[in-house]
């Protein structure tokens, strides 16, 4: 299962920088190739421009602004993402609502589940 | 076109009405004009509900004068006039037999919208024939706001409690990093992992009460147990809602158990084992009394541990101290059996 994430390249969305920084530690563990980590929408943005990412993890609530415009430009590259957050139950807004999620906190089990499922979902 | 038309024409019967209530009801007539609460009374008679009177208190919600508003049918205050639904809502409450309540969005003349409970009974004559109809509106603006309110400010501490559990997690992965082994990282990302879950719930449930059969998938799953499958648990029991602190501490510790059992019990060795979950609840005079069994089989020969570790502490001392209740945890060679009795409040509220 994890031989599968192996080198895969990832990319963090994250503001809060203990959380990403963690991220990437689980990340690295996997395999992965950490991209980011992107703290802002631009920033996020000019990384999906110009790096080849296979995945995102995408923290919905940036500093207070929707990371929504990461999602729509890395669906535009067909790049599968899943959402991360703090928030519970169905505020997430329409037209995303199929998105996977992962909820913060989480195991690096359910990271790997996540991550998973998007592989198979890009095939 | 048609409006104008009946305006004119209910705003002469609905003079002549008022006039009447005056000569017969005359105190009351007083207490109408002049209450707080926005009311009218309408026609039954004639189609569409025309309004016949409407005190102050009405007017200064809607905006309307009263020349303005006599004789409109009582659509005039309705935002979704017009519409099947609202339409459906407004017959069915001015239909029936006896008073009954309708929550509606109303619409006031400059266009401006609001929430209302409008409150309708039936006038009847003295051979019990439906002569009109009284309505009083109760304004729900501000309620709705404020629920909108909480609600929002719930979802914000609800977001914010997950979001400083993830930050505790990372700050301790990190601290501990390579200066602790990889087993405690584990134990301790497991405990906050095991108390995030239970905060969900009771965030889900609007820090109500969550249900022990919820509490227990959520806080299992890591460890195999799957509702649809087959798997090493077996659950059983009657449903019963844990109260917000009952909650917290039965996550922490059947995480406890869990891990526990991972390590040297049932589901330690590939998980040749089972670990079977079952409740009673027995009522003794006022209280209720949660009755539950943990119960490992088909593991390795258990002993009792040497020393007491941080998770039986936890086990015993958060039931005792906290729940009020009893907990014995039994090491016996088939597996170990933890029994808890503890007093339990009567679930009030809806059951789901």
């Amino acid at each position: 299962m994890t031989s599968a994430l192996s080198g895969r390249r990832v990319l963090v969305v994250e503001d809060e920088f203990i959380v990403a920084w963690n991220l990437e530690d689980m990340l690295a563990e996997l395999g992965c190739v950490v991209v980011g980590p992107a703290a802002r929408i631009d920033q996020a943005l000019v990384m999906i421009d110009t790096g080849a990412i296979d995945m995102a993890l995408l923290d919905i609530n940036l500093d207070g602004l929707a990371s929504y415009p990461v999602a729509d430009a890395l669906a535009a590259r067909s790049v599968p993402y899943a959402f991360t957050t703090g928030y519970e139950g169905d505020n997430m807004r329409v037209g995303y609502q199929t998105s996977p999620v992962l909820r913060k906190p989480f195991h690096p089990s359910e990271l790997v589940a996540t991550l998973t499922r998007l592989l198979t979902k890009d095939q | 076109m048609k409006k104008t038309r009946a305006k004119s024409k209910g705003q002469k019967g609905a003079e002549a009405k008022v006039e009447g209530f005056r000569q017969n009801l005359g105190p009351f007539v007083v207490a109408a004009e002049t209450t707080r609460m926005p009311m009218v009374f309408t026609d039954a008679r004639e189609p569409g509900h025309p309004i016949v009177f409407a005190n102050d208190s009405l007017l200064a919600l809607t905006g309307y004068d009263r020349e303005g508003l006599l004789g409109q049918g009582i659509d005039v205050l309705l935002a979704g006039a017009g519409e099947a639904e609202t339409a459906g809502l407004v017959d069915a409450a001015f239909d029936a037999a006896s008073g009954s309540e309708l929550e509606v969005r109303c619409r006031r003349k400059d266009g401006g919208l609001f929430w209302a409970a409008i409150i309708v009974s039936p006038v009847r004559d003295e051979a019990g024939n439906v002569l009109q109809h009284f309505a009083s509106l109760v304004d729900l603006t501000r309620h709705m706001q404020e629920e909108d309110h909480l609600r929002f400010l719930l979802d914000e501490l609800n977001h914010r409690t997950q979001n400083t559990l993830a930050t505790v997690q990372a700050i301790a992965v990190q601290t501990l990093r390579g200066h602790a082994a990889p087993d405690v990282v584990e134990a301790f990302q497991g405990r906050i992992l095991a108390l995030s879950k239970a905060h969900r719930l009771l965030g889900r449930e609007n820090w109500n009460a969550v249900s022990l059969r919820d509490l227990l998938d959520q806080i299992l799953q890591p460890f195999g147990l799957d509702r649809d499958a087959n798997s090493h648990f077996t659950v059983e029991g009657p449903i019963v809602h844990l109260p917000p602190k009952t909650a917290l501490t039965f996550a922490v510790v059947f995480h406890e158990l869990a891990t526990n059992a991972a390590k040297y019990g049932a589901l330690s060795n590939n998980a040749v084992g089972q670990i079977d979950i079952s409740w009673q609840i027995e009522v003794v005079g006022e209280a209720d009394r949660l009755r539950l069994v943990w119960r490992e089989i088909g593991g390795p020969p258990v002993s009792p541990p040497s020393r007491r570790g941080f998770g039986s502490r936890l086990i015993e001392r958060g039931l005792a101290q906290e729940l009020n209740g009893e907990v014995k945890l039994d090491y016996l060679p088939a597996g170990l059996v933890c029994r808890i009795v503890m007093p339990l409040e009567p679930w009030l509220g809806e059951r789901a």
